[in-house]
């Protein structure tokens, strides 16, 4: 059935017209645009899916479209609008190839920024702990690991890591 | 997209939300956090036509104290649940299991009221309340009844919750000062559902001891081990546990995860474990 519903989306008020079939996770990419939410096994476990909703992290691809009617929703888009403007989490996995096909990198940034917003000076354990929703099948979580303690130390005003050799 | 149509409701008030089971209460499914129910849904597991979603019933969503327990509101999620300073003064087993749920963006999302509406045999709270003596509320149009774990978990993913009545809320004891609890679970990796679990709830002076069981049946087992508690906790007062939960584990089955043997054995190792934590000092109740 057709709804319309009132989302603020990244900072922006939108109203959406749904159908009370969609998940959130095809509303933001297929009403919105919002690509960088990825949909990868539609039952809660991958994490490439991840939003913040009304500020925690959730997996859109497990909440009806039609339940976030006033709510609010920020992706991955929000972070950074570019290759020139990155936020500091999404340079750390640059310079330091936190990413192999990328697919689960989204979520993955999301969760880092949950976890840091959280705990600014994470322990690797801490890190491993923070990621344990989301799922790199291409197992770079080595890297993975690495550029959430650098993106750590950006925002702490530590100064990133150059790019390894 | 889900294959089927969805007439979708989102009432703000518990009474709008039981006025709509009450009229049309076998055709209705209750949405909580969905952490189960929409994966079911996008796999076409689970076909609801009428969608009845709690989110917005603010009043579902509080702890309060009532009368010695701690009651949680249906639909307070698992972190709440976890961090919540009530809980984790006066019951902190319930807090221990809310925060090894699923994930952390799972806990997000996830409530109360869904897992035990759910069910799932190796859900995290159920042991935990069966050892606790808690109890599940249910409220309808026509009133609210309160049932103990063993009257509310019929079976597998079964409870005694009628069409026309929604989980209210989920409470437990608060525990005296003394009182002591622990929660451990058998998973492969973080995040996974647990094989068995097992919570225990032991008094200061060991006047009273519980070991609740998940995973050993189709619904949580309690076995008394006050008996072999009562004279402390060493090795030999924990084999004891663990042969009297053996044998409480006895109609464990087996399934992909493990074979029934192994779930009674493993039984036994965590409850034993559950005993260890709850009489070592540090997980005394602070009151």
């Amino acid at each position: 059935m057709k709804a319309t519903i009132n989302v603020r989306v990244n900072g922006e008020d939108r109203q959406v017209e749904i159908d009370t079939r969609m998940i959130v996770a095809e509303m933001l990419r297929e009403r919105l645009r919002l690509t960088g939410v990825h949909i990868g096994c539609a039952t809660g476990n991958c994490g490439a899916c991840t939003v913040f909703l009304d500020g925690r992290t959730v997996k859109s691809c497990c909440v009806l479209a039609a339940d976030v009617d006033g709510a609010e929703i920020t992706t991955v888009e929000a972070l950074g609008s570019g290759p020139d403007d990155l936020h500091p989490i999404q340079e750390s996995f640059v310079q330091n190839q936190g990413l192999q096909c990328g697919f689960c990198t989204p979520g993955m940034i999301l969760a880092a920024k949950a976890l840091l917003e959280a705990n600014p000076d994470p322990t690797e354990d801490e890190i491993r702990h923070g990621i344990s929703g989301n799922l790199c099948r291409c197992t770079g979580y080595h890297f993975i690991v690495q550029s959430i303690q650098d993106a750590a130390r950006r925002l702490n005003g530590g100064g990133g890591q150059t790019a390894a050799s | 997209m889900i294959s089927n149509e969805i007439e979708f409701h989102a009432p703000a008030t518990l009474g709008e939300a039981l006025g709509l089971l009450a009229d049309d209460g076998d055709d209705v499914t209750v949405l909580s956090g969905g952490m189960s129910l929409v994966p079911m849904m996008n796999l076409g597991i689970v076909r609801p036509t009428k969608v009845l979603s709690l989110n917005k019933v603010r009043e579902l969503a509080h702890v309060t104290e009532r009368d010695g327990q701690l009651v949680v509101g249906a639909l307070v999620r698992h972190a709440e649940v976890a961090a919540n300073p009530l809980i984790r003064r006066h019951c902190p087993v319930l807090a221990s299991a809310a925060e090894v749920i699923g994930d952390i963006q799972v806990r997000n999302r996830g409530t109360i009221g869904g897992s035990v509406a759910h069910a799932d045999p190796a859900a995290d709270y159920l042991p935990v309340l069966a050892a606790l003596g808690g109890s599940v509320t249910l409220a309808s149009s026509a009133g609210e009844r309160t049932l103990t774990p063993a009257e509310f978990f019929v079976d597998l993913m079964f409870t005694s919750r009628e069409p026309e009545e929604i989980v209210t809320a989920v409470s437990v004891p608060k525990l005296a000062a003394g009182w002591r609890s622990a929660y451990t679970r058998l998973a492969r990796v973080e995040g996974s559902f647990a094989i068995v679990n097992a919570a225990a709830v032991v008094a200061g002076d060991h006047s009273s001891a519980t070991v609740g069981l998940g995973g050993v049946g189709p619904s949580p087992v309690v076995v008394d081990v006050t008996e072999q508690l009562r004279d402390g906790a060493d090795e030999a007062a924990l084999a004891a546990v663990g042969a009297v939960v053996r044998e409480a584990a006895r109609d464990a089955s087996g399934d992909l995860m493990s074979d029934a043997t192994y779930r009674r054995e493993m039984a036994a190792v965590f409850a034993r474990r559950a005993c260890a934590a709850a009489t070592a000092t540090q997980a005394e109740v602070r009151s």
